[in-house]
């Protein structure tokens, strides 16, 4: 536990093997996120991101190695109890409960808790900080337009009160508007003290808030370094992200 | 106008009935899509519990029913947790194959356990009536409509207020996510089959008092009320399912109005195909799109299939025809003998739901056309039995392709339901329709298997008959599966939304395949009418649809050669054991639920 603590790890990934099948994702993958910061992980299609974080939320269970999240070994745990501890999760595309209200979903955020005047407290707080999400809030949640939904499913993550928060492309899909705003509430969220972990296709957009990145080849980690490394690296534009042709 | 009032009356409480067995297939169907056909075993189980507390132990009502809802809530957790969860994950038809399964055991379970017979179970209640307008309603009556109100206010107020409620209905919606929420979807599962359970089996409390009679032989039918209130409702639609149960119960005691009971059941099963196919979200559901259901290869489990070598199964076709000649042959023989026309049946279904990916479960319905038309064709139009056997077979392909055209533009679970009462609508046709089929007497003295003036009534040329029927059939079906044709059926099995960009007209090809295995069904049946000279509208029930599925998946779906040997195991082994028949139906239910688990690609693998 100490060890964990010490080295500032928050999350940490060791000798990650994944499979679908015969096919293998992920090649004894290494990967950490420190306490405090926005790490995000790069790569192209079918370089095995979504299913990092699959990995990490315990939805895909890797043949060998250790997810640790505070010290402790997840690696075997359900997913239930791997949110339980202090995991919220953004999932790709969303996945709002779409017949079910706004308020209803940012409650089924707060599902594993059971301290109600702090998830009341935590609510109010959550409509002040998503005002948008607020005048929407009796609404059916597939009524909502992408922009709005990102933003519920977030407020849905941090009604968890999660010390981590995975986000999986988080601005895919979005009007450009809607991308800025996502990134501001995304640093927002990271100043309040939750550690963040966010998978990206859009290198240039992911490497300006974030402290940290990694990128991810084939199941490889090719690269990893701070961000503002990362974002000048000229083999991340030329190699892995396409070049000028894909950024901003 | 009294007796109307009284027909409403009669339908809101059968529907209320109903409406108890829906509301629990809607809520498993939401949230893990899945059909649970032993929900009318547990309503079953349900009446036998009440039957065992207020006749043997002497329980008051209220007691009664508290101890019929928990022990069959009890009862669907096992269920949920021993035949469900551990296929989570596996090919889509594979949990809806092993409910089946699942109903097999309970029902043979509860007949072992209380015998056959029916017993009656009298309403402790008062026997007034209130006298409203020119109707009468009965103690028995509020009880029932007060039941299914209640439960549907509990459970209203469950999904909408509580956190397990919720978490129910989020799971429902995306279970992936709320699994990213903490919720734990496995409990979902396991509230959700305790409530349809508790619900089921104080239906059939209900139902047992009603009509003052319970027996082991009502899940089935109790299983398909439920699916068709649902189906009416909207699958998953838990308002849907009680509205669709009202409306279910209203038009049957309609129907019994105007036309007689014997049509009760005919009116549910139309009224399903309509709205099958012309709403088949059901009439609640808006417009919304119909729920993404499996693209590619999902609904039946991919496998590569063992190859025979021909040789062997040349050697064993060759003994199979010399086994007349060893002595004390005679029972053998009978056994073999209807073991071959199960294997027509076999390869018949094989055809669709195997290769074509239509996992029928109305093939009984087949079976009757081909054993009227041969038996009708020979005695009421004196048609030589060598030519009405085939030309059966042509009426069954047309008749069956057309009854099933409808169906064409469903997918998956909603395929089986349409069949399923396409099936019961044949025999229900049958019994209705009696200048034609001399209605529920049957029709007796349908002449004996002859060819020109060869009699062939004998045990031997009976089991030559069918063999060799067989064999042409079996090796023309394994031809066509390396065509061009079988290759199109294949790919629509496998990806129909990619055949049809492919250029692929869907109806032609599902109604060519229906129609090659509507004549191979039709000729088992009417071979068979000869065989029994007695033939009537419940000599092939949906039980054979599911023998059959059973012994399709047995082989392995789609494989000719897998179809014979499921058919052989089934109908032989159960003589070979000289087990009784009170523990076939185990039997079938424990091998169907055994190799859903452990091999579903079946014997000799999917082809």
């Amino acid at each position: 536990m100490s060890e964990g603590g010490s080295r500032g790890d928050l999350l940490e990934l060791s000798g990650i093997d994944t499979f679908y099948g015969p096919a293998q994702v992920h090649f004894a993958m290494n990967l950490e996120v420190r306490r405090g910061q926005i790490v995000c992980l790069l790569g192209g299609n079918a370089s095995g991101k979504s299913t990092t974080m699959k990995v990490i939320l315990g939805l895909v269970k890797p043949r060998a190695g250790t997810v640790r999240f505070d010290g402790q070994d997840i690696t075997g745990l359900s997913t239930p109890a791997i949110i339980a501890r202090g995991i919220g999760s953004v999932p790709e595309a969303r996945r709002l409960f779409g017949a079910m209200t706004v308020r209803e979903n940012l409650l089924m955020g707060a599902y594993t808790r059971r301290d109600r005047a702090e998830v009341n407290h935590d609510y109010d707080r959550m409509l002040g900080l998503f005002p948008r999400v607020a005048q929407r809030i009796n609404n059916r949640a597939g009524t909502l337009s992408g922009g709005e939904q990102q933003m519920v499913a977030m407020a849905r993550a941090l009604m968890g009160r999660p010390r981590l928060i995975c986000m999986d492309e988080p601005t895919m899909g979005l009007s450009p508007l809607y991308v800025d705003r996502v990134l501001e509430l995304i640093a927002a969220i990271n100043k309040e003290g939750v550690s963040v972990f966010m998978v990206e296709q859009n290198a240039s957009l992911a490497l300006q808030i974030a402290h940290h990145g990694y990128v991810l080849r084939t199941g490889v980690i090719a690269l990893s370094g701070p961000a503002g490394e990362l974002a000048r690296d000229p083999r991340i534009r030329d190699a892995y992200l396409g070049g000028e042709r894909t950024a901003a | 106008m009294g007796a109307w009032l009284d027909y409403t009356i009669n339908g809101l409480i059968v529907g209320n009935i109903y409406a108890l067995l829906a509301v629990g297939l809607a809520l498993i169907f939401g949230v893990s899509h899945l059909i649970n056909f032993a929900q009318g075993s547990i309503y079953t189980a349900g009446a036998f519990i009440g039957w065992t507390c207020a006749q043997r132990l002497g329980t008051p009502l209220p007691v009664t029913m508290a101890a019929v809802v928990l022990g069959c809530a009890a009862l669907g957790v096992v269920i949920e947790r021993v035949g469900l969860r551990p296929l989570a994950g596996s090919a889509r038809i594979a949990p809806l194959l092993a409910t089946i399964g699942i109903s097999f055991v309970l029902d043979q379970g509860l007949q072992l356990l209380y015998s056959p017979d029916p017993r009656s179970l009298p309403s402790p209640l008062p026997a007034w009536r209130i006298q409203v307008g020119r109707g009468t309603i009965g103690a028995l009556d509020i009880l029932i409509a007060a039941t299914g109100l209640v439960s549907a206010a509990v459970l209203f107020g469950f999904l909408r207020f509580s956190r397990l409620g919720w978490a129910v209905r989020a799971t429902a919606q995306d279970s992936e996510a709320a699994r990213q929420m903490g919720v734990n979807t496995d409990a979902v599962n396991r509230t959700v089959f305790a409530i349809a359970a508790g619900l089921g089996g104080l239906s059939g409390l209900l139902v047992g008092m009603y009509y003052n009679h319970i027996d082991t032989a009502m899940s089935f039918q109790a299983t398909l009320k439920g699916v068709v209130a649902q189906v009416i409702g909207g699958m998953g639609n838990v308002p849907g399912a009680i509205a669709g149960s009202l409306l279910l119960g209203l038009t049957e005691s309609y129907g019994v109005a105007l036309f007689g009971s014997s049509y009760r059941n005919l009116f549910a099963f139309v009224l399903l195909l309509i709205v099958l196919v012309l709403r088949p979200n059901g009439l609640f559901a808006g417009r919304q799109a119909m729920s993404p259901e499996p693209l590619t290869g999902t609904f039946i489990a991919p496998s590569r299939p063992w190859d025979v070598p021909r040789w062997a199964v040349a050697v064993c076709v060759l003994l199979a025809a010399l086994l007349p000649f060893l002595p004390n042959s005679a029972y053998a023989l009978q056994v073999l003998t209807n073991a071959w026309l199960y294997a027509l049946l076999a390869i018949s279904l094989t055809l669709v739901a195997g290769t074509l990916g239509q996992v029928s479960l109305g093939h009984a319905g087949l079976l009757l056309i081909g054993a009227y038309a041969s038996a009708l064709l020979a005695l009421d139009s004196g048609l030589p039995v060598w030519l009405s056997i085939p030309a059966a077979g042509f009426v069954t392909a047309a008749l069956g392709t057309a009854l099933t055209w409808p169906a064409f533009r469903l997918r998956s679970h909603y395929v089986s339901i349409a069949t399923l009462g396409i099936g019961e609508i044949v025999g229900l046709v049958i019994l209705n329709w009696e200048s034609l089929t001399h209605g529920p007497m049957g029709v007796t003295g349908v002449p004996p298997l002859t060819a020109g003036t060869v009699e062939l009534d004998s045990p031997q040329a009976s089991y030559w008959v069918a063999l060799a029927v067989l064999v042409l059939l079996g090796l023309m079906q394994s031809r066509l599966l390396g065509t061009h044709l079988g290759r199109t059926f294949r790919a629509i099995r496998d990806d129909d939304v990619a055949a049809r960009a492919c250029g692929v007209s869907l109806d032609r090809y599902k109604g060519l395949a229906f129609a090659v295995s509507g004549f191979a069904a039709g000729i088992s049946g009417a071979i068979s009418a000869h065989l029994y000279s007695y033939i009537n509208n419940e000599t092939f029930t949906s039980q054979v649809s599911v023998l059959a599925l059973t012994m399709v998946i047995l082989g392995g779906m789609g494989n000719v050669l897998g179809a014979v040997i499921g058919a052989v195991a089934l109908t032989g082994l159960p003589e070979v054991f000289r087990f009784t028949a009170e523990y076939r139906q185990l039997i079938y239910g424990l091998v169907l639920l055994l190799m859903i688990r452990f091999r579903p690609q079946g014997i000799l693998g999917t082809a």
